[in-house]
């Protein structure tokens, strides 16, 4: 599973590296960084949660 | 207490600055959504003063700055200039974020986590061998001021005048000054607001500290550091936004829990749960029930013209408890909803930019009073009287089973 980001519409709730801190983390504003390219099995149902609990839409899960 | 007298669906008008409204906004919430997601405020039909109350709707209001302004003109509380960055738009607002937002995201806030859990020990051990407290004045107020004067390295002392100045700002008078005394009364304590921090200014400038607004003074953006009247401005929103807006989230949420015994005995049983609790307070209690546009390019939305100059109130309470947004449990209690996507903070570029301090603060003040006060409710024959717009309790009297302090 591979997540995708929308830099331009992330405003840092900060939602996602609550959720889920191994597949994000926060750059140093505050905004969602990618802390990996593929989502490993035992991480992708709280990877999901934390993309659907983005408030601005940035996040989407492509595969 | 009927939320018709709120609502006018035949002219689209409604009032949400009732106090029954605040007390119990959820119907009121339902009907604007369901009968004129846009609005006119009463008495203002065809001037300009509009509703917006759906959360598609809001969240679109939120992300378009270049139709829906924070210019200044917005609100009049007491300042000189526009509060940086709250009142300022894009792009320049982008600028101001880039220096503020580091030195209050994630990783500067967490570490602040001892801290904030040793002042709100302090202040539970006012009060917890009593078994009563009115949790407003002696929890909620208190609180987040004295951490603002302990992360901005401010004297403790300062603590009941900054208390006083505030209420001055916010509320003079309790709200119930006429218009004109009201602004004159607000413009006064800002004044003395703005004087006080000259002062602080001038001293970190001399002796720079580890403290918030000796970072402030240091950080370079595009290749400069703030200037003297940027540093006031940011000061001032300061306090503003971030000890209201506490305050309130902390009524609400220990008014909630003291009522629904169910949903407090996971906080005590399991003190991890406060990220989802708190999430969920934010959503269903929304304290900061709305906020406030300006229209600066012509727009129609549900056939509503909104014309420049309009003032536009995103109704952030009833986005939050949207059923189209978080399905037919939209008004329930659900910590462990799927998503939980809600907009207590707003959204878009100006999105809180103090969320992060926020969460901090109420995640450790929910788990230190459940910790120590497991038990406890409303004082009997107890009447809460909300603050409309940002829906603070006045006298919050609760009962609980006393116990020794501890420092």
């Amino acid at each position: 599973m591979r997540i995708r980001l929308d830099d331009d519409a992330c405003v840092g709730h900060g939602r996602c590296y609550v959720l889920d801190p191994s597949t994000f983390g926060p750059d140093d504003l505050g905004h969602c960084e990618l802390l990996v390219a593929e989502v490993p099995a035992a991480d992708q149902d709280r990877a999901r949660r934390a993309v659907a609990a983005c408030p601005e839409g940035a996040l989407s899960i492509e595969d | 207490m009927d939320p018709r007298d709120a609502v006018n669906a035949e002219t689209g008008e409604a009032n949400p600055y009732l106090p029954w409204v605040a007390a119990d906004p959820q119907p009121f919430y339902e009907r604007l959504r369901a009968e004129c997601p846009v609005s006119s405020m009463e008495g203002m039909a065809g001037l300009g003063a509009h509703i917006i109350s759906r959360y598609e709707d809001v969240r679109w209001a939120l992300r378009n700055p270049q139709i829906f302004s924070s210019d200044i003109v917005a609100v009049d509380i007491g300042q000189d200039r526009p509060l940086i960055p709250l009142q300022i738009d894009p792009p320049q607002h982008a600028t101001y974020r880039r220096v503020i937002d580091p030195t209050v995201g994630p990783r500067e806030i967490a570490g602040l986590e001892p801290e904030v859990r040793r002042v709100v020990n302090e202040v539970v051990d006012r009060f917890v061998e009593r078994g009563t407290v009115d949790a407003h004045a002696e929890f909620t107020v208190p609180l987040p001021c004295t951490v603002f004067l302990q992360v901005t390295g401010l004297p403790i002392e300062d603590l009941s005048m900054f208390l006083e100045w505030k209420d001055e700002i916010i509320r003079p008078g309790g709200g119930m000054l006429e218009p004109e005394e009201a602004t004159a009364r607000r413009h006064a304590a800002g004044r003395q607001l703005y004087d006080y921090f000259e002062g602080v200014l001038a001293d970190r400038r001399r002796r720079q500290g580890e403290d918030l607004i000796s970072r402030f003074l240091t950080t370079e953006t595009d290749g400069r550091t703030m200037s003297h009247e940027e540093m006031l401005d940011i000061l001032f929103l300061f306090i503003l936004a971030g000890l209201d807006t506490v305050t309130s989230t902390l009524d609400c949420s220990l008014a909630y829990l003291a009522q629904h015994p169910e949903h407090r005995r996971r906080l005590v049983e399991d003190p991890s749960s406060a990220d989802p609790i708190v999430e969920e307070l934010l959503r269903r209690e929304t304290p900061v029930m709305q906020i406030i546009r300006v229209v600066a390019e012509p727009v129609e939305l549900h056939g509503v013209s909104m014309s420049p100059g309009d003032t536009v109130i995103l109704m952030l309470g009833s986005a939050n408890t949207d059923p189209d947004e978080f399905g037919p449990t939209a008004a329930e209690f659900d910590p462990d909803r799927e998503a939980n996507r809600h907009l207590a903070f707003g959204g878009g570029p100006h999105r809180c930019l103090g969320s992060h301090l926020a969460r901090l603060e109420l995640q450790v003040a929910l788990q230190e009073w459940h910790r120590r006060i497991p038990d406890y409710e409303l004082a009997p024959g107890a009447e809460l009287a909300y603050s409309p717009g940002i829906r603070e309790i006045e006298h919050l009297p609760l009962v609980f089973t006393a116990s020794a302090p501890v420092g």
